[in-house]
């Protein structure tokens, strides 16, 4: 069935998911996407890779972004953006001038037919055939915690905290800095391969082990990573075990990743908290570290206890397991949705966007009362 | 070579606004302007393996998820991998009749990964059917997919429904008694619009558990070995599986390449088209402006102090079949900059779009249409198998100019480009009146030209010299298709930018 849909052309539909550290791209009626790659692209003035998110102005956005769609379009997926429809996944806290701009590039500079901006947490549920769930996306900037009940998320009840690869790879690189001596820029491509290769989230029981400087507590082996060729770096069992730790230190909000959970279920109705705290989706690529789901769940039971979350009377909290990768979850979503006629019905036709100037946007009062008076 | 791959000395200044150097830049014959690639449509032409060079038609390409049948890259370091003999000893050693078993195992010159380190059998056949690995949640996908699918499209007929039953005339042919529907509702049985919609039929919904994986025991006492555990770059390769170990890396299949074709946004003319057989490095057209705007090279200048005139000498080359005349212009930005404000024929008045900064200033190629058809899609587009391109909007060129150029008042003369004189010592004979003060020798269709040069006074040591002007040629067009209604020889101006170095000290 399969193999016949995507031989007729008109089927090809490209799905793209441009994360902050990478994006993810394959075709409708995929399962996989077909490439992961790094949202970057070369400065053409000073010869070196940047990232797309940190862009100066909308100019320079642009301009990486019509890299960065070049790349995708003639190196990976191999066909002509010209009058073809697309399908975007994004954040619902994606930046205004992010999606003005990337829609800008698609409809300007690639002239699609037409764009389908998907929100990532509520078609993160897709591939689960479930519409209540409490998703959590550990990416690179950032974590973001959306609610989703009956197929709507709750957007009075986002989380959002800096916690996310960015914040790790720095986290590691002062620990490895410390214990190295003379070691001191190392690349970020270097520390997300250390990160990935030794690093795990250990259990909280060992924690306390580690900061109540106990004597049971036997460090894990330490790792010699070569480095540079010749030279090399040692990787504490410490270090090892360290990494992630910020992701429960909290700050002095009192916030982790544990806590904004908890927040986001205390924001919703009182009769779907007990069905959110059973229907924990994690998404996003630092959520398939080693250990990440087994410390979650011991972080949450413990802040239970606190008196903050005593009103909630939740006792148990149950994980999805997702028929995918994590980290590209939100793409297969979007490549589900894609595959339906919701692309035909919903999506933002070149025509429109000519008229209307903008992407319409669920924080712009102009087009929610658009969307009333047409369904009124 | 330095000077194609070297660093951007001499920069033209392309319709849009961008900077590049000669040989990145085309020009479009039909509206005699430069392009370049990110003012030109792309589009796919024709596909192919990098390493077996074999044509593959874009339906096969698409079945094989744009991935050769063929060729296998590394999983481990991306290399191609080759394939290898392995010829086991006769069955029966004493019979000398008995053949030789052949079987092939692929390998990798350049990180000595084999297939056999994974535990992929040798195969008996040299092009190797490689097992595939399948994904193993296919099925459940498939059934959530299909489901889902039937729900919208569902939905859409009950829309279409709806609609229907608003209307409020009757339609002639109900009125005739002609449509199913009209003697369905006759004889009083409920009117079903298409037997084709089933219900969908309901899905489970994955159930999730409160048990978790615990994080293995032995993490803590084991020693980490690195080599086993594959990167995050190894990993991505296969973004379905994304092994954890290096004993689950399986073969890639080499990922296609095309061949693209450039069109002009403003006339839908190709600017580039190349040949269909991939192992061709020849072109259908190619209108590059390497071959219809004389090429500047830098030759030399004098050590550049700030506020001092040095003396700057470049050569003109003629890569056309006809006589051009140079003249050299003071660099006009702001001209420029009244270009591209003309372009934006249509701005746009909105609020929130101006508090956003990212007010759209597009001229269209067909503005009135696309204003005039309002809110219903004009209907001659549905009729055009092609929409009209969107015209990429010029920009200012940003770039600064440090350093005065002196104009020059003459104008010089460049000779039709002659391939036959390289080889030719005898004609070396000019009757061309050059002003001395300009053209300091010339060969054939080359010419050295003087020009002075002033960098400004306040600039310090070190910094950039950037200096400029605009060129003004006379372009022959020898299209015959056009010449009728165009003119036969104008002039056509460009800008260009020099990057002349760092400023010295003082003697």
């Amino acid at each position: 069935m399969s193999t016949y849909q995507s031989l007729s052309s008109e089927k090809l539909t490209v799905v793209l998911d441009i994360g902050s550290a990478f994006t993810r791209f394959g075709f409708t009626t995929d399962f996989a996407p077909r490439y992961i790659i790094r949202s970057e692209v070369r400065c053409k003035k000073t010869n070196k890779l940047r990232k797309i998110c940190d862009y100066d102005s909308a100019d320079d956005l642009y301009d990486m972004l019509v890299e960065l769609i070049h790349i995708i379009y003639f190196k990976y997926a191999l066909i002509s953006p010209k009058d073809r429809p697309i399908v975007i996944v994004e954040s619902l806290l994606c930046p205004t001038l992010f999606r003005e701009t990337l829609a800008k590039v698609l409809f300007l500079q690639y002239e699609v037919s037409s764009i389908l901006v998907l929100p990532s947490h509520l078609v993160a549920l897709a591939s689960l055939a479930n519409d209540t769930g409490l998703v959590v996306d550990v990416g690179y900037k950032e974590a973001v915690v959306i609610p989703v009940c009956h197929g709507l998320p709750i957007l009075q009840a986002w989380q959002a905290l800096p916690l996310g690869g960015e914040h790790i790879h720095s986290h590691l690189k002062s620990l490895l800095s410390s214990s190295n001596t003379g070691i001191q820029n190392l690349p970020e491509n270097f520390l997300e391969d250390i990160k990935v290769r030794c690093c795990f989230v250990t259990k909280s029981s060992r924690v306390e082990q580690l900061e109540g400087g106990k004597p049971e507590y036997a460090p894990p082996p330490d790792v010699v990573y070569p480095y540079a060729g010749t030279e090399s770096i040692l990787v504490t069992g410490k270090v090892r075990e360290k990494t992630f730790e910020i992701l429960y230190e909290e700050d002095n909000d009192h916030l982790c990743l544990s806590t904004m959970i908890l927040d986001a279920i205390l924001k919703v109705n009182m009769d779907l908290r007990q069905k959110l705290a059973e229907n924990l989706v994690l998404i996003g690529g630092t959520v398939m570290t080693l250990g990440f789901k087994a410390r979650l769940k011991e972080e949450l039971q413990k802040q239970l206890n606190n008196d903050r979350y005593k009103v909630l009377n939740i006792h148990e909290f149950k994980f999805h397991t997702l028929p995918c990768k994590e980290n590209y979850a939100a793409w297969l979503g979007g490549a589900i949705y894609g595959a339906t006629e919701f692309l035909s019905m919903k999506a933002i036709s070149k025509d429109f966007y000519l008229r209307e100037k903008h992407l319409p946007d669920w924080i712009n009062l102009k087009d929610i009362n658009n969307t009333v008076s047409r369904t009124l | 070579m330095s000077y194609i791959t070297g660093p951007e000395i001499v920069k033209y200044a392309c319709t849009c606004g961008l900077l590049k150097p000669l040989p990145e830049l085309y020009f479009c014959r039909h509206c005699s302007q430069i392009r370049c690639s990110f003012c030109l449509c792309h589009a796919v032409d024709s596909f192919f393996c990098g390493k077996c060079s074999e044509n593959i038609p874009s339906a096969e390409a698409r079945h094989k998820k744009n991935r050769c049948a063929n060729c296998v890259i590394c999983p481990s370091c991306q290399q191609e991998l080759s394939t290898r003999v392995a010829s086991k000893g006769p069955i029966n050693p004493d019979d000398a009749k008995s053949a030789v078993k052949k079987s092939y195992y692929l390998s990798c010159h350049f990180c000595h990964w084999t297939s056999r380190d994974v535990g992929i059998p040798d195969q008996p056949s040299a092009t190797g059917c490689w097992p595939e690995r399948e994904n193993v949640h296919i099925n459940r996908l498939q059934e959530v997919l299909d489901v889902y699918q039937d729900i919208m499209l569902s939905q859409q007929q009950q829309k279409e429904n709806s609609k229907k039953k608003r209307g409020k005339f009757v339609s002639y042919t109900d009125r005739t008694g002609v449509t199913a529907s009209a003697l369905r509702r006759r004889i009083g049985i409920p009117d079903i619009p298409h037997a084709k919609i089933k219900k969908p039929k309901p899905l489970d919904p994955a159930i999730a558990k409160s048990e978790v994986e615990e994080l293995p025991e032995d993490i803590f006492t084991e020693p980490l070995k690195l080599m086993e555990i594959t990167t995050i770059d190894q990993r991505l390769m296969q973004p379905e599986s994304q092994p954890l170990t290096v004993d689950k890396l399986f073969p890639i299949h080499k990922q296609l390449t095309i061949k693209r074709s450039l069109r002009c946004r403003t006339c839908e003319h190709n600017v580039c088209k190349p040949e269909y057989n991939p192992t061709s490095v020849k072109f259908k057209i190619q209108l590059f402006a390497y071959y219809y705007i004389p090429e500047i090279r830098f030759v030399t200048v004098e050590p550049l102090r700030a506020g001092q005139t040095s003396e700057l000498i470049i050569k003109f080359t003629n890569p056309t079949q006809h006589q051009t005349t140079i003249t050299i212009f003071d660099l006009d930005l702001e001209e420029q900059e009244k270009y591209v404000e003309e372009q934006k024929l249509f701005d746009i008045i909105d609020n929130f779009e101006q508090a956003m900064s990212l007010e759209e200033k597009q001229q269209l190629s067909l503005p009135s249409l696309v204003m005039s058809s309002g809110s219903q899609p004009s209907s001659m587009y549905s009729l055009q198998s092609r929409q009209p391109s969107v015209i990429v909007k010029p920009r200012k060129i940003n770039q600064a100019v440090n350093c005065n150029v002196a104009i020059p008042e003459s104008t010089f003369i460049l000779p039709p480009r002659d391939d036959a004189a390289e080889y030719d010592d005898s004609s070396d004979v000019h009757n061309i009146e050059d002003d001395p003060k300009l053209v300091k020798w010339r060969k054939s269709n080359k010419a050295f030209i003087k020009l002075a040069v002033t960098p400004a006074a306040d600039l310090k040591i070190d910094d950039e010299v950037v200096c400029g002007f605009t060129m003004q040629h006379i372009y022959t067009n020898v299209i015959p298709a056009i010449v009728e209604n165009m003119p036969h020889k104008y002039d056509h101006k460009v800008r260009v930018f020099f990057r002349l170095g760092k400023i010295v000290g003082s003697e």
